[in-house]
């Protein structure tokens, strides 16, 4: 009861409801523009929280956290362009569906599974934090290898017409991310001298090339007119259908990306992509993944939200990051004088709750803002292609130097996009690219990370459930995939 | 392609041209120090120590600086690229980096352009020793437990934040003072490690004492020992290692620096500004807040510390394997 009084006081604050509401914003404006990510929204709005109390300052960075990493949808969605990693997986029928006119429609979707996604998420958190907690811990090396092992198994899923194709860009992926520093002995790999590729192929600016870029390197990028002209056609909101349809996805998404967000070596990322894998794998006859299928949107977009919903659960019942941006939200917490750890819960049990109260309310604030703002969002199909085009090319250039105000990877994201153009002409599917890059040193690291704990023995990946669970079913669905691909010839 | 196509393309291409060529350019600077706002690079990114110290720093020096200060990530190769910004800055005091233990450790592996005496310090602000820590129903409560296990139980798992990081090199130290054999497992990052560590992966950590404050106030991990003079406040029956009899001082720094060529004038003003700031109570309470232990050392203190450290972190970085000769 008291616990519930002290929520009550500071959610009628009126403070905490503005700064929720400006985090939100900012977090969006954060989340869409590319290179600008959901950690460095939040670093940089730490100052401005040093003249807040304690609940407003939490919740402005809690709304920049939970929107930004929604708000990378919209440019993903709207110009093939991810604003976060996390959203790159939203681009593959998103940006379809979009470019058929019905930008309004993958928005709107959205922002529902995002809210599910979310909703959901802060439910586990609130009900089962300590229970998700434990079992977050029990993921140790030989775990990540084999959760990374089973998303890679996802690759005959993801390869579209032909799996060999999938596969020789997937290696390719794979030999890209070995690029920097050696993770266990430091030795620096492929990186011919320039030190900007020590800490490995930097993502962000690989994104921005494959997509932003390739889109406008491939001759439809800068023809004339706009694809308002269709105007009456578009559909803003999601038919009763596809919402039926979706319903299973968004909340097997949703369960999906909460763990895999809680687990503190994987984050929002890695729970986006898997779960648009596995909804790909679980395809049914009418479903047309690649070609705009609303739940190929909604299963990344549910699955991240969860993902963030989740990384607060190691945070709060342990005090310890599950990603980057959790990793500053600590920072932050503590300069305000709370200690996230289990004594959060013993000591200040009527804080804690505020904080999920708050979680909760953020992505419900996330999705209000995304739904109202879808109108004004598809204005942008008003103007002409080519001075579009321009505009996202410089913004996506500016964004690859922001990230790390490194020139380099201005050049990185140009020889990305020359890259992502030529994979376009040949018919070759981005998607195993990106499993491959956002898995691929989860993959290596962990699984030497392991061989190093056990002397070098491969018996440790059988000694232990999770692994064993999660490299069955990565054969499992390696075979599935390989199976139906033989039964229907596409 | 009809006139507008045309211009579109020039617009695009003049634009290029116009990124690449920023960087050739060079501020032109005269007058006295200092004339416009101040550039403080910070090579890690948003959010870490070195990012909250140097935010800090910036907001409790601008006053006297009468300049504003902006703080700058520029991230990558470990702080490489970052210190390579800071060195090719025009060297007239206007672009002021932050510089950590990796400016010694990483041209020792020869593979960055740039050594240690390019910078001049100006100022020493942090040290964070090494906490060598375990888990709190870990069967060792002293370290001389700790020896005895770690001599039984063959080779012991000691999670660091990284290979030729800083923790890294303290758990060598550490098992080349006590004789011991470890099995350093390397994560990216100190907070991984701990997480390690508390969900039972590995045995043991060599991280900063204010990387495990969380989790030593809960409960969950417990000090065996500080390589530093002083105990940490927060856990004050863990000796150092000093008191248990082998003298290991060890631990990362943080400091300012510019190049070694910026006027001695310009020097001494920065030195003034940024130590005034550094001994603030503003920033004395800030740094409590985030962590971070202060430990305040001139510029010629500093710059002598780096100078001997370096001997001694390559001897360590050697055994490791982690020097490369060509």
């Amino acid at each position: 009861m008291e616990i519930f009084n002290e929520v009550l006081v500071n959610g009628s604050s009126i403070q905490v409801w503005v700064a929720l509401l400006a985090g939100v914003m900012a977090g969006m404006i954060f989340g869409a523009l590319p290179g600008l990510s959901a950690t460095m929204g939040v670093a940089l709005l730490i100052p401005f929280t040093f003249d807040l109390s304690i609940m407003p300052a939490l919740a402005l960075l809690i709304g920049v956290y939970c929107a930004a990493v929604y708000g990378g949808s919209i440019p993903a969605i709207l110009f093939r362009t991810p604003g976060t990693p996390a959203s790159a997986a939203t681009i593959f029928d998103g940006a379809v569906l979009a470019a058929r006119g019905e930008a309004g429609k993958a928005l709107s979707v959205a922002a529902l599974s995002a809210l599910v996604g979310g909703v959901i998420g802060t439910l586990l958190l609130i009900a089962l934090t300590p229970q998700i907690s434990r079992f977050a811990l029990r993921f140790g090396p030989p775990e990540y290898f084999a959760l990374a092992t089973f998303g890679l198994s996802m690759i005959v899923a993801i390869s579209e017409s032909s799996v060999r194709k999938g596969l020789i860009v997937a290696v390719f992926g794979l030999l890209i991310s070995t690029v920097g520093m050696d993770p266990l002995t430091g030795y620096p790999r492929f990186i011919y001298g320039q030190a900007s590729l020590m800490e490995g192929m930097p993502f962000i600016p690989a994104l921005i090339g494959l997509f932003a870029i390739a889109e406008v390197l491939s001759m439809g990028g800068l023809k004339s007119g706009n694809t308002a002209s269709s105007e009456s056609k578009i559909a803003r909101f999601p038919s009763g259908s596809d919402v039926r349809r979706s319903t299973p996805t968004i909340l097997k998404s949703s369960f999906l990306g909460t763990f895999v967000g809680a687990t503190p070596g994987a984050g929002s990322d890695i729970a986006a992509f898997l779960a648009y894998s596995i909804a790909r794998q679980q395809a049914g006859k009418g479903d047309k993944f690649g070609e705009g299928e609303v739940k190929g949107v909604a299963a990344p977009e549910a699955a991240k939200t969860a993902g963030t919903a989740g990384a607060m659960i190691p945070l709060l019942a342990l005090g310890l990051p599950g990603d980057s941006v959790t990793a500053v939200l600590i920072g932050a917490f503590i300069l305000h004088g709370v200690q996230p750890g289990p004594l959060l819960f013993q000591d200040h049990s009527g804080l804690a709750y505020s904080i999920f109260a708050t979680v909760l309310f953020a992505h419900i604030l996330v999705f209000i803002v995304a739904v109202s703002g879808v109108r004004i969002l598809l204005r942008v199909n008003q103007i002409d292609r080519r001075f579009l085009q321009s505009g996202i090319l410089i913004l996506s250039l500016v964004g690859a130097f922001a990230l790390r105000n490194n020139l380099a990877d201005v050049w990185l994201a140009l020889a990305f996009g020359v890259l992502g153009y030529a994979l376009r002409r040949g018919g070759y599917p981005v998607a195993p690219l990106l499993l491959a890059l956002i898995l691929g040193p989860l993959a290596e690291e962990n699984l030497r990370r392991a061989l190093i704990l056990s002397g070098g023995d491969y018996a440790i990946f059988i000694q232990r459930p999770i692994t064993v669970v999660l490299l069955l079913a990565g054969i499992a669905a390696l075979f599935y995939g390989l199976i139906r691909r033989r039964g229907a010839p596409a | 392609m009809n006139v507008r196509d045309k211009i579109a393309w020039c617009t695009v291409i003049l634009l290029l041209c116009a990124l690449v060529g920023q960087r050739l350019m060079r501020v032109d600077s005269s007058g006295t120090f200092p004339n416009r706002s101040v550039l403080l690079i910070c090579p890690y990114s948003a959010g870490g120590g070195s990012d909250m110290l140097a935010r800090g720093l910036a907001r409790a020096a601008e006053p006297d600086l009468g300049q504003t200060i902006t703080v700058n990530n520029v991230t990558g190769g470990g702080g490489a690229v970052g210190f390579v910004a800071g060195l090719l800055a025009p060297p007239d005091g206007h672009t002021v980096t932050m510089i950590t233990i990796e400016l010694v450790s990483l041209p020792l592996q020869g593979l960055v352009p740039f050594q240690p005496d390019e910078f001049a310090p100006i100022l020493r602000l942090n040290m964070d020793p090494a906490a060598l820590a375990v888990r709190a129903d870990c069967p060792a409560n002293t370290f001389e437990e700790f020896m005895e296990w770690s001599k039984r139980d063959s080779k012991l798992s000691v999670g660091n934040s990284g290979p030729g990081t800083v923790w890294h090199m303290a758990a060598a130290r550490l098992a080349e003072a006590a004789s011991l054999e470890f099995n350093h497992v390397p994560f990216g990052g100190a907070s991984h490690a701990v997480t390690a560590l508390v969900g039972g992966h590995i045995d043991a950590v060599t991280v900063s004492p204010g990387e495990l404050r969380s989790q030593i106030l809960a409960g969950q991990v417990k000090i065996l020992g500080v390589m530093s003079e002083d105990r940490v406040s927060y856990s004050p029956d863990s000796p150092t290692f000093t008191e248990l009899g082998y003298p290991l001082i060890f631990g990362t720094w943080r400091g300012l620096a510019v190049p070694r060529e910026t006027p001695a004038e310009v020097r001494a003003k920065l030195a003034e500004v940024f130590s005034k700031a550094a001994y603030s109570t503003e920033l004395a309470e800030f740094a409590d807040a985030a962590g971070l232990n202060m430990a305040l050392a001139s510029g010629s203190d500093f710059a002598l510390q780096i100078k001997n450290e370096k001997a001694q972190i390559a001897s360590i970085m050697k055994k490791l394997g982690l020097i490369y000769e060509k």
